[in-house]
């Protein structure tokens, strides 16, 4: 026998003490682990295992569309679309599947604070009762004039809560705004309806039954006023008609998602596109025969060819297509419109759809229908209009500032001077939900719930054919120690007493809402009736909303529009440099998507860069000045500059660079805080007629930082779009 | 699904191969590119997110991802149709032999592609094999990484784990994943459907990509059934497979833009 | 000086060592194995036996069985339903009764429950059709008059949930192969 212990052995030796390690460590029920704690009192209608669904309404974006939730032992599990509501029929885009990863973000904000310095994370905890306190003394002490409400687009009923309390006690109406609305340059459609047909309305685009589509830069594809609705309008379009396929035309200086599903994308110069308009107008006119509309007779061409950078045959082509087609349709949109001229291109794209009479025709433009509980437009407010609020912040006017979804610090431009004009609020006072850039500069934080742990309405503004009102009730119970924003007024309002306490003697959120659908309890023409409030509400929850059953798209008639004149020059372009400056909701995280993980790791669309901000260049431009991926660049506009890394976009136009808005947070939880720039801060204090900021009308120019580069992390392979790596093959 | 006893041998199996069960078509015409698919389906199959750098190198779990190239320079560019790219669910996979633990196995009675997570021990060979490159590797504990949770009285909460379909099983490290076809919704329609006495009925049960598609570009149902829709749209005559030439007889069939 | 060591090893002396350690590192494995495969303790010590014998039903505690995946536990209305009208729930000579499930009600606290019959949450089993198939409870979980805490009668692990599904498929092919199939199970 061998003196020492040969390999054999040993391994033998090893693996008997690895098994006996593995085996007493490894094995047997995990039971012990885990504890399994049955419910006190199961709610009637569940059964373990089995799942409850709950419809509500989506609050990612205003546009209301229906959710049906699946829960599953108190738990918010899927989000799924509502497939009776007429905005969404079921459908949900990327931002309303990831609203779960608002409900459950670790960043919640629990309870409410009070903050010891703005701008510093340290809060102390204080009660509801003296929250309660703090908000009726805010409303008791000052004068009525000085009390500010500053709201965002959804939810409707909150909105008109703190409508009838202003009108109580005497203060100014509430103020909402969102940046959506500034993209979509919301206040330049409805102004450009109101001049042209005589009625202040959000216009409706029937795409979905059109054969021919010119867009001009309306991003209807990605985030502008009902994505789903128009999206499904697209899917018609081009595959509805088994006869047809649609045409689809965008005009565009960045070719966004929209563009990539067009069939020609037409990069004009920045600023053209109300001449471009014009000069197809003539062109169609020509083409059909006829008089041509008096706005339309003189019109340079050539001129306007060269300026929109654009050939004859383009426009020859494209004019000969709308005359020939069944049922064209021409939409004002997005980027065309924030210019100091959009107004009055908005106005000529709306007459394009006058001279080929499709007011009121199938494919054509219609007035969206007003909700069915209004009696006129509820537009959200334009830049300009904020900037009145912000004027009389600076000037002291203002001496309590209620904030309630939306985050002024990160969605308006440095320019507007909100930052500053804060410091002038001895008291700010917010209902976020999660702890963002305002919110750190609020004295006291009330935290309002989630929107799938609350009650409301949302009227719905456009994409449905019918008159729509979306409903909303809780999913889940509340996680954290919030409370409805409603609920505090009305609690507050009661504790203040006098105006307001009269005005609103409403037990709690559901008993104000029902009041402001009361009306509709007796009509029959919606998607259900009951005889009185009590039903109406458990139904109004049960189907999630209420509409109407029968389409009400009312139509402008088209001599309104082909009477006036309409004057449209080149865009004025703000601030100095070689660049037009396109910056562009984020499709994927929209406006307020930051902090939610799975909207950051969705690629996005065009350029599939994921978790971070990247400023696009035309490959060419970028390589004369020598500037390659990833590089990192300044852009210097006449209000400020960011840094970002550069994607080297092919299709954008040379003299224009693109950024998109969604990142930059300085604060807004962990997912979001300290992630890419907000391209927003670029943006001067310009506006259009309407009133809408003019946030494609600056020129930047850039610089390059030696040595510095940020990599981007794209799903796409470098490999298969640059041939990176395979320079010397 | 019936098996034809007439047809035996490589015979039998090809055309078993070709025929498929569950099976979906994609307009890649009506798909505007918008990821509601890719968030539904990681909201369904708790899927994990990892984070920028990981992204970077290509971890991401993106069970469905769509994919866009560029044809041309400016001016003349063009962006190709936006193309949704998930688990073709291979009637004859190259992932499946390549598995040494047999984790990659073909479902006879589903008639789809499985992977049996317990049973992977991270070889990723099969992602390697895969010509479409649909298979993700959990190369970390993803859905415990500190980052994500809050500390409550001296423990680690994580508030994201709450909104986990207790009908997916949560992957660890080292374990390979892919596109199910929602095998835990055709499992319960299925039964539904078995407890009422009937079959499934077409449009009854969808994956979840397909429920949240916004253009309606996303058909799935029953190939073998000749009455689905989902089947008479794969005789359109747009109809194409990718990769068509590999033969690995995939179960989606997508239609041409235009 | 490990060759001294080794030395010693292979003399008489040696070898009763490593025969020691050898069995008290079997033994302790055996005992480890032991205690992992003994049914867990339970917050309350319920008597399985005593409530079937007094005629409850195994879906009264458990409904979820007949038609989902999980058959659930009772909620804790469910066993005060009836314990609030029997004495001996308050009577002090029964501690589990009196203490214990008093006190979770009074404190509003559910009874934190140590799942027994648990398989491993990769595998996704469900109730339903296996009730619907024509087996009952006592198949599977055993006799339940004869247990007092609960048990399993026999290790719930593939190869047991397979024999059955074979021998019950044998017949009829396709239904084999779904039984068989692992993507019945295992997705």
């Amino acid at each position: 026998m061998s003196e020492n212990i040969s390999r054999r052995d040993f391994l033998k030796l090893a693996t008997v003490g690895a098994a006996t390690t593995a085996v007493l460590t490894g094995c047997g029920p995990a039971s012990r682990y885990i504890k399994r704690e049955p419910y006190m009192q199961m709610p009637e209608y569940t059964y373990n295992g089995l799942s409850t669904y709950y419809a509500t309404t989506c609050r990612e974006c205003a546009a209301g569309c229906g959710l049906i939730v699946r829960t599953m032992q108190g738990r918010a599990i899927k989000v799924e679309g509502n497939p009776n509501n007429p905005v969404n029929l079921g459908k949900t885009c990327a931002r309303g599947q990831a609203t779960l990863h608002g409900l459950y973000n670790p960043d919640r904000i629990t309870g409410p604070l009070q903050r010891t310095t703005r701008g510093e994370a340290a809060t102390e905890g204080l009660e509801w009762d003296a929250a309660l306190q703090v908000v009726g003394d805010a409303l008791n002490n000052n004068n009525p004039d000085e009390v500010a409400f500053l709201m965002g687009m959804a939810p409707d009923h909150l909105f008109d809560l703190v409508s009838d309390l202003a009108a109580s006690i005497g203060a100014p109406a509430p103020l909402r705004y969102g940046v959506l609305s500034m993209f979509e340059a919301r206040a330049t459609l409805v102004k450009a309806a109101e001049d042209l047909f005589g009625q202040a309305t959000l216009p409706f685009f029937d795409i979905g039954n059109a054969d021919l589509v010119l867009s001009f830069s309306a991003n209807f594809l990605e985030t502008w006023l009902s994505p789903i609705a128009y999206t499904r309008g697209f899917s018609k379009m081009r595959r509805g008609n088994p006869k047809r396929r649609g045409h689809f035309i965008q005009f565009e200086s960045r070719m966004s998602q929209t563009a990539a599903k067009s069939d020609e994308w037409i990069p004009i110069k920045p600023g053209t596109e109300g001449l471009v308009a014009l000069a197809i107008g003539r062109l169609v006119a020509e083409a059909k025969g006829g008089t041509v509309p008096s706005s339309f007779e003189n019109v340079n061409l050539e001129d306007i060819a060269s300026l929109a950078d654009v050939s004859m045959e383009t426009l020859e082509h494209i004019a000969q297509l709308v005359a020939e087609a069944e049922s064209p349709i021409m939409i004002p949109g997005g980027s065309a419109l924030g210019l100091n001229n959009g107004l009055q291109t908005a106005e000529t794209i709306l007459t394009l759809n006058a001279i080929v009479d499709n007011f009121g025709k199938a494919g054509g433009v219609f007035f969206s229908p007003l909700s069915p509980n209004e009696d006129e437009i509820h537009r959200p407010a334009s830049s300009q209009e904020m900037i009145e609020l912000i004027e009389k912040m600076k000037g002291g006017g203002v001496k309590v500032l209620f904030v309630h979804g939306l985050n002024p610090l990160f969605e308006l431009p440095k320019a507007l001077g909100f930052e500053d004009a804060l410091a002038s609020v001895p008291q700010v006072i917010s209902f976020a939900t999660f702890p963002d850039e305002t919110a750190l500069q609020a004295d006291y934080v009330f935290p309002d719930h989630h929107p799938l742990e609350s009650w409301g309405y949302q009227r719905v503004a456009t994409g449905a054919e019918q008159s729509v009102l979306s409903g909303a009730q809780p999913v889940v119970s509340p996680n954290y120690d919030t409370r409805a924003t409603a609920d505090v007024l009305l609690a507050a309002g009661q504790l203040a007493g006098g105006a307001v306490a009269q005005a609103l003697p409403f037990q709690d959120e559901i008993e104000f809402m029902q009041s402001k659908f009361a009306s509709l309890v007796s009509q029959v023409d919606g998607s259900f009736s009951a005889p009185e409030i009590n039903t109406f509400s458990a139904y109004f929850q049960q189907h999630g909303g209420w509409w109407k059953k029968s389409a009400e798209l009312a139509a402008p008639s088209a001599s309104d529009a082909l009477g006036k004149s309409i004057v449209v020059e080149q865009a004025q372009f703000a601030g100095e440099g070689e660049f037009f400056f396109h910056p562009f909701m984020s499709p994927t995280l929209g406006e307020a998507g930051a902090n939610k993980p799975w909207l950051q790791e969705l690629p996005d669309p065009t350029t599939t860069v994921m978790w971070n901000t990247w400023v696009e260049m035309n490959p060419e431009t970028a390589h004369e000045l020598h500037i390659e991926n990833d590089d990192v660049i300044k852009i210097i506009s006449e209000a400020g500059e960011v840094e970002a890394p550069v994607y080297l976009y092919p299709a954008i136009r040379p003299d224009t660079i693109a950024m998109p808005f969604g990142q930059g947070h300085t604060a807004y939880g962990r997912y979001a805080a300290g992630r890419g720039v907000n391209p927003i801060n670029l943006l001067g204090s310009h506006f259009n007629e309407a009133g809408d900021l003019a946030f494609a009308g600056m020129k930047v120019r850039i610089e390059k930082i030696e040595g510095k580069k940020q990599l981007l992390s794209r799903l796409e392979s470098r490999i298969g779009v640059y041939n990176e790596g395979l320079e010397e093959h | 699904m019936s098996i034809d006893l007439n047809l035996v041998g490589a015979k039998g199996a090809i055309a078993q191969e070709a025929e498929g069960k569950w099976g979906m078509v994609i307009d890649q015409d009506v798909c505007t590119g918008c990821q509601a698919c890719v968030a539904a389906c990681a909201m369904e199959n708790n899927l994990s997110f990892v984070g920028e750098e990981d992204a970077g190198y290509g971890r991401t779990q993106h069970w469905i991802r769509i994919e866009r190239f560029w044809e041309g320079a400016y001016p003349e560019v063009k962006s190709t149709p936006f193309q949704p790219m998930l688990c073709q669910q291979c009637g004859s996979a190259p992932c499946e032999p390549v598995c040494p633990v047999f984790a990659s196995v073909h479902s006879q009675s589903q008639d789809i592609n499985l992977q049996v997570y317990n049973r992977c021990v991270g070889t990723r060979y099969c992602a390697n094999n895969c010509p479409y490159q649909v298979r993700q590797f959990n190369y970390r504990d993803y859905h415990l990484d500190p980052i994500h949770a809050n500390e409550v009285d001296g423990q680690l909460v994580y508030p994201f784990h709450n909104q986990f379909n207790p009908d997916v099983t949560v992957r660890r490290r080292g374990v390979m994943e892919k596109c199910t076809f929602c095998i835990q919704r055709i499992h319960k329609a299925e039964d539904t459907a078995k407890s009422q006495g009937r079959e499934v009925v077409d449009g009854e049960m969808v994956p979840a990509c397909a429920q949240a598609c916004p253009s309606n570009a996303i058909t799935f149902g029953r190939l073998d059934d000749p009455e689905s829709l989902v089947s008479q749209m794969a005789h359109d005559e747009r109809g194409f497979k990718h990769l068509e030439e590999l033969n690995t007889m995939p179960r989606i069939t997508y239609l041409k833009e235009g | 000086m490990i060759r001294n060591f080794f030395e010693w090893v292979m003399g008489p002396m040696g070898r009763i060592a490593v025969l020691i350690t050898a069995l008290s590192l079997f033994s302790l494995a055996a005992f480890g194995i032991y205690q992992t495969q003994v049914p867990p303790e339970q917050p309350i010590q319920f008597p399985h036996n005593l409530h079937v014998r007094l005629g409850v039903q195994c879906l009264y505690c458990h409904p979820g069985a007949l038609r989902g995946p999980s058959p659930g536990l009772p909620t804790q209305t469910k066993c005060w339903g009836c314990h609030q009208q029997i004495a001996k729930t308050f009577d002090p000579n029964f501690p589990e009764l009196s203490e214990k499930l008093v006190g979770y009600i009074e404190r509003n606290e559910p009874i934190p429950w140590v799942p027994v019959s648990q398989v491993p949450d990769f595998v996704h089993f469900t109730h339903r059709p296996h009730i619907a198939a024509g087996l009952n409870c006592e198949n599977c979980h055993g006799d339940m008059t004869q247990v007092e805490i609960a048990e399993n009668p026999q290790v719930m692990n593939m190869g047991w949930c397979l024999n059955c599904h074979k021998s019950r498929a044998a017949d009829d092919p396709e239904k084999f192969t779904k039984l068989t199939d692992c993507g019945t199970c295992h997705y």
